[in-house]
């Protein structure tokens, strides 16, 4: 039997182009960490919610698509930096593993808010991504999938500029890299934190709307970003460039096992790549090493 | 030790929260006091957690039930009272509170919430020999009269199920090629239980089954997979282990692609509302469900009665899920078991309640099930395949009652 | 009123209970546990057992993270590992005095297994690396079907000493007791020996610690190897307290509720373990508890307020964090001082 060498591009292809919406939630971690040295175990909560507030504005208000994205955006991000007000500020300086903990217990209160607020039904979300297919002779990749790529693109690209050229995103890599420095040399830190986690709270209703506008809007979305661990490892907790190049490699090897193997196994095999990976380069493909002195 | 002055506050704040949380404590562990007469219905259904909206209508349809009973004289002139705490769908959760309801009112029947909490609760149920159980768990193993002697449910096995729409498509299908099947289920104890059987009906039936498929259940990306079912041609797929998602994105992937795949579902995921969730994507949506829905009042009276009732406690129910009818039905079940053992004189003991149980046979549920009711086997062994109709936004009847083996 | 002990030997400066006041406390305490039983319903005696459970693996962890700073999203896992190997050997007719051990042998060797990545990889990258091995070890529960049942479960025997089967909450609470205290105990004591004390030094950073002489991948290892020794044993209990386990159970929720109460109990302190696990068991209870007083004149309350149990549940953790970031051991090391010094302001 000769090989199906459509069926292996198509998977590829369709793996690649998901992993976008991959590396679009990991963009969410990274923005944190790199931050304020913390995994964000709210983020999939932060999806959850914006997703929640899309459909609210959108659906139940009756309101302009764009108006109601505006509107869930900027929700999200004052959500987010009452958080970093109320929560992470009066943590800071306390050990890494007590401020992993508050944004685990965030993620429970945003949890049961939301499921006190919506319930637990699930709703139809409106389409947002133009879904029709794109056929390549015998291939054919979805519409959403081709789509939400070119949106996380997008975003990313954005962010990339942004921290690059604006005086902003210039002090917040000065504040992420050295606070003591930054705040010495007159970067109002708090500020630059602040906006961290709004930002970080946009991407994260952005990803959380187009995911489920994909699949559907439950409070299980919380639990979706969950899977993005591998990425974020996999890239290196503090690469944006890491957590795009290993959001497409998780896609690819989610869509070939999926294809090839099994649904079983489509969650292990990203974490098996992890630890094997983690075994050769403590800090990820794309993470700074950390150099220990005494 | 010096402390500083913001610091002492937040502290006086933490105590006042700490002594608050204490004193409810010391007030919740003093356990509710049944009047004696009482009859205890006993539930852990999963108000919260990924069943939630599942759990919270089986709580409202067991209670429900409770409350419309009383106000027709309870069981044998003695009131129900009905007791549910959330079980989030944890089974250590669930197992507490079976415990602290079995400790504080020792009910004749419980309503538990999973099959795995079915399972670790089994062995203490059998020693105990008190309590008649039943929970949202349609699973094959605990359909077993032999090991788990005080377990029914309200409904087919998922096996008998899957096997139904196999039989359906077997009736159905016209000219010579038997049409090729396709499942798709989630990787759970849910979703794998009626695998090996269905694949059993299967080569018996002679239906071919071209592709099996195995996802998480909830928002995943199934892009791969609608590649991979693209590729297998099936003329129907079995969807099976879901609730919602990931269903309607297959199905609307599957349409995208030029797919006329007829696909299938089971109990849990033929809701209307999930249905709704699915939007455009229900078009040609069927299903087997051992129940009514609630809209199908004709010539059921206790459809009536739910509308009815609901209407009246619950006017901004709009719709009756199933969940809700089967939260009802068991009530029913519960309530004649034990009208039963008292009107036989009899003490609400397990063995006693078992005997009750097996003795229902051509009982009428009034409509919820079609057909009347055995419960022998401890389960419902019949079911109706549906099929969503674009025009009525509804689920209709695609074939007669069924009653499985 | 007293100000402080004086201490005149160093035996009594590392003595665990050093005044005659803790250990008079202490022999009540011990009265207590192995009374009450008779005095409470079987609802209180089954959350005890639990209780008891999570104490025993949560210890396992402190010792991982609170003493050793390595940390560890796959502790579920390895509780799993213990309940599979005890529900298997138990199944062949191996009495519980011998299974509980093994299996928490068995855990302690995968936890050997584990623990290598550990002296290359540090900090949430080895969280997450221990988070793969949650994954991939419930996969195994999962798939190894002739050993563990697969997703169906394993049903465990019931533990039996001398023809008396330990088949009610109220005899596997003294079996869990007993471990709990031998294996509380042990835990303490560890931290009084030389391999206790370098851990702790690795904690404090590592790079020192290997500095002064200490082998820090025979101590990791050996921290990982005694971590899951405790959840293996706690694994074994649970199987033997349940009877019937699905791979469902040993979930990431469950890694990180252990991890929820250290942190909340306090990091680094076998007091702060009890309290965390006491804290992290009870107050989800006392909070259905109040929702289901409350339905009692309201019977609409439990669809109302089942889902702010998790709101409540989560602003307290953040509350503790924001508050008392020392943990919960640090509010009762401040009462007892306030006892100590009344009538004088602590």
């Amino acid at each position: 039997m000769n090989f199906d060498w459509i069926a292996l591009a198509e998977f590829s292809l369709i793996g690649l182009l998901s992993g976008g919406l991959l590396a679009l939630i990991a963009l969410g971690f990274v923005l944190i960490y790199k931050g304020t040295g913390v995994i964000n175990f709210a983020m999939g909560e932060f999806m959850m919610l914006g997703a929640y507030f899309f459909y609210t504005a959108n659906v139940m208000w009756q309101l302009p698509t764009v108006l109601a994205l505006g509107l869930t955006l900027a929700a999200v991000a004052m959500a987010a930096a009452l958080i970093e007000r109320a929560i992470l500020r009066p943590l800071s300086g306390q050990p890494v593993i007590a401020i992993l903990m508050a944004t685990i217990g965030l993620a429970s209160a945003l949890h049961g808010a939301v499921d006190a607020v919506w319930g637990g039904n699930n709703y139809e979300m409106p389409q947002l991504l133009p879904r029709k297919p794109f056929t390549l002779g015998e291939i054919l990749i979805p519409g959403q999938v081709v789509w939400s790529f070119a949106l996380a693109a997008v975003i990313i690209t954005a962010f990339t500029l942004y921290f690059r050229y604006s005086s902003t995103g210039i002090a917040m890599r000065a504040a992420a890299n050295d606070p003591v420095t930054a705040y010495v040399l007159g970067i109002d830190v708090r500020r630059t934190q602040r906006l961290t986690w709004m930002f970080a709270g946009i991407v994260g209703a952005v990803a959380g709307i187009v995911v489920a506008s994909i699949t559907s809007l439950s409070p299980a979305l919380g639990g979706a970003a969950l899977g993005v661990l591998a990425v974020i490892i996999l890239g290196g907790l503090d690469s944006i460039a890491g957590a795009i190049v290993a959001g497409l490699i998780v896609g690819l090897i989610e869509s070939l096992t999926a294809g090839y193997l099994s649904g079983k196994v489509r969650d292990i095999v990203p974490y098996v790549t992890v630890l094997l990976i983690l075994m050769i380069r403590p800090y990820g493909l794309f993470g700074t090493r950390q150099i220990e002195r005494l | 030790m010096t402390q500083s002055a913001p610091d002492a506050t937040r502290r006086r704040i933490l105590g006042a929260g700490l002594g608050a949380v204490g004193l409810s404590a010391g007030f919740a562990l003093i356990p509710a006091i049944a009047q004696s007469g009482e009859i205890v219905f006993g539930a852990a259904p999963p108000i919260t957690g990924v069943f939630a909206f599942a759990g919270l209508a089986l709580h409202q349809g067991l209670g429900d039930y409770c409350e419309w009973r009383n106000t027709k004289g309870g069981i044998a002139g003695r009131k129900i009272r009905y007791i549910g705490e959330d079980s989030g769908y944890k089974m250590d959760q669930a197992m507490s509170v079976f415990k602290k309801i079995m400790g504080a009112h020792k009910p004749p029947v419980f309503y538990g919430d999973s099959t795995a909490w079915a399972k670790a609760a089994a062995k203490e149920i059998s020693q105990m020999g008190s309590v008649l159980t039943c929970s949202p768990s349609f699973s094959s193993d605990l359909a077993d009269p032999k090991n788990v002697p005080y377990y029914f449910m309200a409904g087919p096995t998922y096996a008998a199920m899957c096997e139904m729409l196999l039989e359906y498509i077997d009736r159905t299908s016209k000219g010579a090629n038997k049409p090729a099947v396709a499942i798709v289920y989630s990787d759970t104890e849910f979703g794998r239980d009626p695998i090996p059987a269905t694949k059993v009906k299967a080569q018996a039936l002679g239906i071919p089954i071209v592709q099996e498929i195995v996802t998480k259940p909830g928002s995943v990306d199934v892009s791969a997979e609608v590649a991979k079912l693209r590729r297998a041609k099936p003329d129907y797929v079995i969807f099976h282990g879901y609730v919602l998602a990931p269903i309607p994105e297959f199905i609307k992937q599957m349409r995208e692609a030029g797919m006329s795949t007829t696909p299938m579902g089971t109990i849990w995921s033929m809701d209307k509302t999930t249905v709704d969730a699915m939007g455009a994507a229900a078009e040609g949506w069927m299903g087997v469900l051992p129940y009514r829905y609630s809209y199908d009042t004709k010539d059921a009276p206790t459809m009536q009665l739910i509308k009815a009732y609901t209407a009246k406690a619950r006017p901004q129910m709009q719709y009756v899920p199933t969940f809700y009818t089967n939260g009802w039905l068991v009530g029913m079940i519960f309530s004649e078991v034990i009208e039963r053992c008292l009107k036989a004189g009899k003490a609400l003991t397990g063995p006693n309640m078992k005997a009750a149980l097996e003795s229902i046979d051509n009982w009428d549920t009034g409509g919820v099930t079609g057909l009347l009711v055995s419960l022998k086997g401890h389960q419902i062994a019949s079911g109706r395949i549906y099929m969503y109709d674009a025009k009525t936004k509804l689920l209709e009847p695609a074939s007669g009652w069924i009653r499985t083996a | 009123m007293r100000i402080g002990d004086f201490r005149q030997s160093y035996e009594h400066d590392e003595a665990i209970w050093q005044t005659p006041t803790s250990r008079a406390w202490l022999a009540v305490f011990f009265v207590f546990l192995s009374v009450f039983p008779f005095a409470a319903n079987a609802y209180i005696v089954g959350l005890a057992c639990v209780l008891g459970i999570h104490v025993i693996s949560s210890a396992g962890l402190n010792i991982m993270t609170g003493y050793t700073g390595l940390i560890s999203l796959g502790h579920a896992a390895f509780m799993g590992v213990g309940c599979y190997t005890a529900a298997f050997l138990a199944q062949r007719g191996v009495p519980f005095f011998l299974t509980i051990p093994l299996a928490g042998l068995m855990a302690a060797l995968l936890g050997l297994v584990v623990g290598i990545p550990s002296l290359r990889i540090k900090g949430l990258y080895l969280a997450v690396a221990t988070l793969a091995m949650q994954f991939i070890l419930v996969f195994i529960f999962r798939e190894w079907e002739p050993v563990t049942g697969g997703v169906r479960g394993v049903n465990v025997p019931a533990a039996s000493l001398f023809g008396l089967d330990l088949n009610n909450d109220t005899r596997m609470y003294y079996l869990v007791a007993f471990c709990a205290t031998v294996l509380l105990v042990a835990a303490r004591n560890l931290f009084r020996t030389r391999i206790g004390r370098a851990f702790i030094a690795i904690r404090d950073k590592d790079i020192s610690a290997e500095v002064l002489g200490i082998d820090l991948f025979r101590y990791k290892l050996l921290a990982f190897a005694i971590g899951s020794f405790y959840a293996g044993v706690a694994g074994a209990l649970l199987g033997y307290f349940y009877r019937a386990m699905t791979p469902e159970y040993f979930t990431l929720a469950l890694s990180i509720f252990y991890l929820a109460a250290i942190i909340i109990g306090g990091l680094g302190t076998m007091l702060g373990t009890v309290l965390g696990a006491v804290f992290m068991t009870l107050v989800p209870e006392l909070l259905r508890s109040t929702v289901s007083l409350i339905a009692q004149w309201a019977p609409r309350a439990t669809e109302i307020l089942s889902p702010m149990q998790e709101v409540v549940f989560g602003l307290l953790i953040i509350g503790f964090l924001v508050f008392e970031p020392h943990g919960l051991v640090e509010i009762w090391r401040r009462v007892r001082r306030t006892f100590h010094l009344w009538p004088f302001r602590a």
